[in-house]
């Protein structure tokens, strides 16, 4: 009773962590720009999630090391330090993001201008970070997060024409309206959006602070396996929302305002509640999550003792860089630069960089030396090439796109 | 000097012939872990002749998954060798000479991962 009750709760915060601020934005600004017409690029990118994220699992789980401490073992201290900076860069991007997100939630809730809240929001992951028990911090965001399925219930409560929507969604074509170019920029976004590499430096860094062992394994893949799907659907039900609401009404979405306005007319107010405390908890888990994970990464990369399962004066490097990543993140929304427009970059370069943690788990996830017997088995294997291919292309794609695209506009 | 900035210094023989470039630095551990962590010793220099990029651990094993990353890989640091320190002549900043007749050793690993 005990596992299954494990098992449900770990699905329920698989899918309530899931979305975050880029999957909330991305979605939307794909749902009320293109309709249900990239939604296949949702499937490919949740499929990619699940299967890295399982395998950096098992690697944690089978040989102790987390993601970057394979990639400084892997690629050496060179390559090993220009993985580490793109990373780094692109973590702190998106913990600028999140915190931005939190704050926009916050003011949303509130009518308080944003900008009031950073700090707010910022010391609030502090605290949580330096105090919070590691797996409660995960249970409780993950849960409060799940109030996200209003987005489901509001698309039902619209009564949309499923006939139509799932025709956007089938028969996936580029809208008359938008160029072939723009598409394929936002399809590169999405993906980066549920691919973003955060998700496995936090994954496999807390089978190590959660102690995993093989055993744990079956524990871990069921909850990636069914709880990234069902929160891969939340984010459909986002872009779905967006394309009943903002599409015919010529709405491009630029604010956190515009994402929940679908709810808002769906499901009314009881449904703008919902969403709001699911607004927050989704970005406030995912800012702890990349927040964790730029502390992770850097202290990973230098061998510092890392953990929240060791108290911060034992670990305080790793607390340190944290704290300085979230001044940073701080000092860049103080300029006042628009949040969600961080949060649209922030997916394209995590979609640059996504090779950078891809191919050193792939490859570690096939060493005997690391793995004993649970090194990848061959549909893995094959799996794994096509999605680094796909990486591959979309990587070199994006830059290409936001210059010819001016970044989608 | 550090070892990092020996990576990608050129080999040369003891007749100044070009070998190729340091890839990498093999060390071997003396004893049980101390205090803090065990004792390691360098114990030569391994030397790729077409490129001094990361070989990603494929030299030390047999390892040819995934394909094709792993030909990819192998094909790229073909011919690659080990040299122990004791063949190694002078280390230089702008070269490493080696010692008239060295052995070029394979830089595979056994199972048990030793030399």
């Amino acid at each position: 009773m005990k596992r299954v009750l494990g098992v449900a709760l770990g699905i329920l915060t698989a899918i309530g962590g899931f979305v975050d601020i880029g999957d909330l934005v991305t979605n939307a600004v794909v749902g009320s720009r293109f309709g249900l017409s990239l939604v296949w690029v949702v499937g490919v990118g949740v499929l990619g999630i699940c299967l890295f994220a399982n395998m950096s699992g098992r690697v944690a789980a089978a040989s102790g090391r987390a993601t970057f401490e394979v990639i400084r073992e892997r690629l050496g201290p060179r390559a090993g330090l220009v993985n580490l900076s793109g990373s780094f860069l692109i973590n702190l991007m998106t913990v600028t993001a999140e915190i931005g997100g939190i704050a926009l939630a916050l003011q949303l809730a509130s009518s308080v201008h944003y900008l009031m809240w950073i700090p707010v929001a910022a010391v609030a992951v502090w605290l949580v970070i330096w105090r919070v028990k590691f797996s409660i911090m995960e249970n409780v965001t993950g849960l409060l997060g799940l109030t996200l399925i209003v987005f489901a219930v509001a698309l039902f409560l619209l009564k949309p024409d499923w006939g139509a929507l799932a025709g956007q969604a089938l028969a996936a074509a580029v809208p008359a309206e938008e160029t072939a170019s723009s598409y394929w920029y936002y399809a590169i976004a999405l993906f980066g959006a549920a691919m973003t590499p955060y998700e496995v430096f936090f994954f496999s860094s807390g089978a190590v602070e959660e102690g995993w062992s093989i055993k744990d394994l079956i524990q871990s893949r069921i909850d990636v396996l069914v709880g990234f799907p069902l929160g891969g659907l939340l984010s459909v039900a986002i872009a779905g929302c967006a394309a009943v609401v903002l599409l015919p009404a010529g709405i491009a979405v630029t604010s956190l305002s515009q994402i929940i306005l679908p709810v808002a007319e769906g499901a009314g107010k009881v449904g703008l509640a919902f969403v709001l405390v699911g607004l927050v908890a989704a970005t406030f888990g995912a800012a702890l999550e990349t927040t964790l994970s730029s502390g992770y990464t850097l202290a990973q990369f230098f061998g510092w003792s890392w953990g929240k399962f060791r108290r911060p004066a034992q670990a305080a490097r790793f607390h340190l860089a944290m704290i300085i990543c979230l001044l940073i993140g701080m000092a860049v929304l103080a300029t006042g630069v628009d949040p969600v427009l961080i949060t649209e970059y922030s997916v394209v370069f995590s979609a640059i960089a996504l090779p950078l943690t891809y191919l050193p788990i792939l490859i570690v996830a096939n060493d005997p030396q690391y793995m004993g017997e649970h090194v990848n088995g061959r549909p893995v294997n094959v799996l794994g090439m096509v999605y680094l291919v796909i990486i591959l292309v979309a990587s070199l794609a994006a830059i290409p796109l936001m210059i010819v695209t001016g970044a989608g506009s | 000097m550090i070892l990092g900035d020996l990576l990608g210094t050129p080999v040369h023989d003891s007749d100044g012939i070009r070998l190729g470039r340091v890839a990498d630095a093999r060390f071997t551990l003396d004893g049980d872990p101390q205090q803090l962590m065990a004792g390691a010793r360098l114990l030569g220099l391994v030397v790729s002749p077409h490129s001094w990029s990361s070989f990603l651990g494929y030299e030390r094993t047999g390892l040819t998954q995934p394909w094709p990353l792993a030909s990819l890989l192998r094909w790229r640091h073909r011919g690659s060798f080990v040299v122990m320190w004791d063949d190694i002549a002078v280390i230089g900043e702008e070269s490493v000479r080696l010692r008239d007749g060295f052995t070029a050793y394979s830089p595979a690993l056994d199972e048990a991962g030793q030399q």
